[in-house]
């Protein structure tokens, strides 16, 4: 590939893609962008902003109390009129919701009430006040020198009786994390995971409940007010609900939905109406065709990740060149599954139907792993995980970055891969119905049965992404539903990965429709498989087997702690992946009613094999 | 200066072009007609090297016809020739002498040349908002900014009014003028009579036919003989006072003779008729689906 072809093919895709959008298109995805930013930014800042001002106060500017009241958002300070409490009650309807009287005897607070009844808003204010003035106090507190002095503590020591053998350190109770340096009162709040033991490392020694259950994220390492993990109290730990986390993984993935529609009616474009054909004839590769015009959209992506990433820096948050980093595998997964999509697609309705496909597929492949970023390792499934923590200060490890990121650009590179083998004249412009298009682009890399090695190994990282996909999504349920499930999910997903492959080079011929041939091409599925799935191991380096479902899935044995166990699942695949894929090939070797009864037959025989083997073993 | 052997191309289990051979030479200009579906344009994309044989050779200058350096030296012009509609001509131009890296200045130089040639203004106003016939020149100059030596034209006029598909033929023809080997096909089959020096007549994946066009007239025409007669004879229809007889052969120009003289009448003039390429083409095609049924 030549850069500089690649680069003016990219120059020209820029140049067409911004003169055939108007003034009102672009107007709409500047304002697009815009909200984007605004809301990652207000949401990463201070979290939904509908508190804001909805407690009005009145208080005197000359009271101790003004401060703390003029320092919380949520509270409204409102000049005082004495007059509204000249009864001795505050009235609802007269300005206030609550009223704080300075006077000789000392201070008194006055609830709105209706009836003789402090009204529930009323109520609400005033704690949001109590909470303001307690918040106050602890950073006044913080100022202080001596901060031993500033933050007494107090041990109480109880002995009692120890009544579980077990103990409870066994799952992880995270008793007695330290709760920073600040040398507060830490309880800690680990979930056994090794990571987010302990509080957020605040002078006020953590936001944990210690309590052994699900950890509690940190939220308060971004801490721009300095209001998070002050008040020491039950009522100020953090919600479980990583809200944080979630909005900044909504800020990074929601422009890259945005791109992959133009991309992809870009790419359908150059089909669509055979412009693509000059491209073809011209001395340039497809690939710099194809990279030529992707590079924009990544360039984009990047672009509007690093505007984003450097406004979150400018607001004082943690976020650094990692975070950009992170979203380069997701934006390449996307433009890649877009591109593919692109190429298979016959028209801008089902370009449509693929790229929402493709953008309700993996923004929740993206999202919803990174939301459990501080919480549990399969957030790092998502290569957005990096970028929150990143983003909130938590740091990855280099294990933990290779295995977020690596699938995403393994799928990528094998999409791309994939969508070039049919990126030719008689792919591009010819109807062909979307599945023949697929057997087409599987095909295009098969010229005899020991082709299938590589093609089916290729195909792993996208029973990889799928797989983590399947634990992503039934890992919150029981684990009786959830392991059961992703065994059936799996079988049917890796029988599909080896069979389609072999079944396309029936299709195309090229190899004969004879017991042998099917035979030789099944066992190099199966072979082809078996070494590339063993770069599922890579989900130790993130710890994910302690996870029950993903233990279940990738099939370590490392959970059964036997080295029989682990030695036997090593080898023992093999023999299965060669047998299933026989089997399907077999079936493909007769048609197409023959391939989906070996592939049926296939699936079920893996399905026993999880059932009898793994579950047993694991 | 360009090679197709045994040329078989199918898509899926569909034959498109099946045992197509033949070469051309340089400074030719070498047509291709052939009805609908005949392989004409899977043919011709062949040699630009963007159909990718299924079995066979296509050769030109001696490289494979797929090639890069190929490629670069070899102007295609499709059929349908869709530009990107937000650009201008000129920056269309220039990004595919960008493509096939020529030189800004010459670029240039050649995008307005041809330009000049072909007539056409407007070169800063955006492809969308231009004719088609404006269009078709650009995409033509666009075949050209490479200077190739090999042009490849499916339909060339396409499409175009006749006066513009007049000044279209009379460029090809110009082209072959200055020394470039062109191949063509059209179904207009007056332009190719008109401009090829070689011509291959294909139907249904196959050349049927190919060669000069007098050999060609030679070795499958027939030629006619009209017979003008005083008098009313079988056959004959009324042509300006006279009457005329289109017959095959010298033996039939006697019988239609003995037969005017037997109403009385005599015959005023004989006239002999060469079969046109379409009259060739004609029969050609006619016969390949006789020996097909």
């Amino acid at each position: 590939m030549r850069p500089r072809k690649l680069l003016r093919i990219a120059r020209w895709e820029t140049t067409t893609g911004v003169g055939g959008l108007d003034r009102g298109a672009v107007a709409v995805v500047l304002a697009a962008v815009a909200f984007v930013g605004a809301v990652g930014v207000v949401g990463l800042v201070g979290g939904v902003a509908i508190e804001d001002g909805i407690y009005r106060v009145g208080v005197d500017e000359n009271s101790r109390f003004h401060a703390p009241a003029a320092e919380d958002p949520s509270l409204a300070v409102v000049e005082p009129d004495p007059a509204v409490v000249a009864d001795g009650r505050l009235e609802t309807g007269q300005g206030y919701d609550i009223y704080v009287q300075e006077t000789a005897d000392g201070t008194r607070l006055y609830l709105a009430e209706t009836g003789g009844e402090p009204t529930e808003k009323s109520r609400a204010a005033a704690t949001a006040f109590r909470e303001a003035v307690e918040a106050h106090n602890e950073r006044r507190m913080r100022l202080e020198s001596n901060e031993t002095a500033a933050f007494p503590v107090v041990v109480t020591l109880e002995f009692v009786a120890r009544d579980d053998a077990d103990g409870a350190d066994a799952d992880g109770d995270g008793d007695g994390g330290s709760g920073g340096n600040g040398g507060g009162a830490g309880d800690g709040s680990g979930s056994g995971d090794g990571d987010d033991t302990g509080g957020p490392g605040g002078p006020s020694g953590g936001t944990g409940t210690g309590d052994g259950g699900v950890g509690v994220p940190s939220l308060g390492a971004f801490d721009l007010f300095g209001t998070a993990g002050t008040a020491g109290s039950p009522s100020d730990i953090s919600p479980p609900f990583p809200f944080q986390s979630l909005v900044l993984a909504f800020v990074f993935v929601l422009p890259l939905n945005f791109l992959i529609q133009a991309y992809g009616s870009s790419m359908l474009a150059e089909r669509l109406d055979r412009r693509g054909e000059l491209l073809l004839v011209a001395p340039v590769s497809p690939a710099e065709i194809v990279f030529g015009k992707t590079l924009p959209y990544l360039a984009a992506a990047l672009g509007i990740t690093t505007v984003i990433v450097a406004g979150l820096r400018w607001l004082g948050g943690g976020a650094g060149p990692l975070s950009v980093l992170a979203v380069v595998p997701l934006a390449l997964l996307f433009l890649a599954t877009t591109f593919l999509g692109a190429m298979f697609a016959r028209s801008y309705k089902e370009l449509t139907f693929v790229s929402v496909t493709v953008s309700t597929l993996l923004t929740t492949y993206a999202f919803v792993p990174a939301v459990f970023a501080g919480t549990s390792p399969v957030a790092f499934v998502s290569p957005l995980t990096v970028a929150v923590r990143d983003l909130t200060g938590a740091g990855v490890t280099a294990g933990q970055l290779a295995f977020a990121t690596g699938p995403a650009t393994l799928v990528a590179g094998v999409c791309f891969l994939l969508g070039l083998g049919v990126y030719r004249e008689e792919d591009l412009f010819t109807q062909r119905p979307v599945h023949l298009k697929a057997l087409d682009a599987l095909a295009g890399r098969i010229r005899r049965p020991r082709s299938l090695v590589l093609v089916v190994a290729l195909m792993v990282p996208f029973v990889f992404v799928a797989e983590l996909l399947a634990v992503v999504l039934l890992f919150a349920l029981p684990v009786a539903v959830s392991v059961p499930a992703v065994f059936g999910a799996i079988a049917v997903i890796e029988e599909l990965a080896k069979g389609v492959p072999v079944y396309a080079g029936f299709v195309r011929g090229r190899y004969d429709r004879t017991l042998g041939a099917a035979v030789a091409a099944g066992s190099a599925a199966g072979v082809g498989f078996f070494l590339a799935e063993k770069l599922s191991l890579a989900v130790q380096v993130v710890g994910l087997p302690e996870v029950a479902v993903a233990d279940a899935a990738f099939q370590t044995g490392l959970g059964s702690g036997s080295l029989a166990v682990v030695a036997l699942l090593a080898v023992a695949p093999l023999l299965l992946h060669v047998v299933t894929a026989t089997v399907s090939a077999v079936g493909g070797s007769r048609g197409r009613r023959g391939f989906l009864a070996g592939l049926a037959a296939a699936a079920l025989l893996h399905l026993c094999y999880n059932v009898a083997v793994v579950s047993r073993l694991v | 200066m360009i090679d197709v052997r045994d040329l078989r191309k199918e898509y899926g289990g569909f034959v498109a072009v099946d045992g197509v051979s033949f070469d051309v030479d340089p400074g030719e200009v070498f047509g291709i007609v052939g009805p609908n579906g005949a392989g004409k344009t899977t043919t011709l994309k062949s040699v630009a090297g963007l159909v990718e044989p299924t079995d066979g050779v296509v050769e030109v200058g001696g490289a494979p016809a797929d090639a890069r350096e190929t490629r670069r030296r070899l102007g295609f012009l499709p059929e349908e020739s869709p530009l990107y509609e937000e650009m201008s001509a000129l920056s269309y131009l220039r990004f595919f002498a960008d493509l096939y890296d020529v030189p800004r200045d010459v670029a240039d130089t050649r995008i307005h040349d041809a330009l000049d040639r072909l007539e056409l203004d407007h070169r800063r106003r955006p492809l969308g908002d231009t004719s088609k016939g404006m269009r078709r020149k650009v995409a033509i100059v666009r075949s050209l900014v490479n200077d190739p030596d090999v042009v490849v034209y499916d339909e060339p006029a396409s499409g175009l009014d006749p006066l513009t598909t007049n000044y279209v033929v009379e460029f090809t023809r110009e082209l072959a003028d200055e020394g470039r080997t062109v191949v063509f096909s059209a179904h207009n089959l007056y332009h190719v009579e008109e401009v090829c020096d070689r011509v291959a007549i294909m139907n249904e994946g196959a050349v049927v036919a190919k060669g000069r066009l007098e050999e060609l007239r030679e070795r499958y025409g027939r030629t006619e003989y009209h017979v003008y007669t005083t008098v009313e004879v079988p056959e004959a229809v009324a042509d300006d006072g006279r009457y005329r007889r289109v017959v095959e052969g010298m033996d039939d120009v006697r019988r239609v003779e003995t037969a005017a003289e037997e109403r009385g009448g005599e015959v005023t003039d004989i006239r002999t008729v060469e079969p046109s390429l379409e009259r060739l083409f004609l029969d050609l095609a006619a016969a390949d689906d006789r020996a097909e049924a």
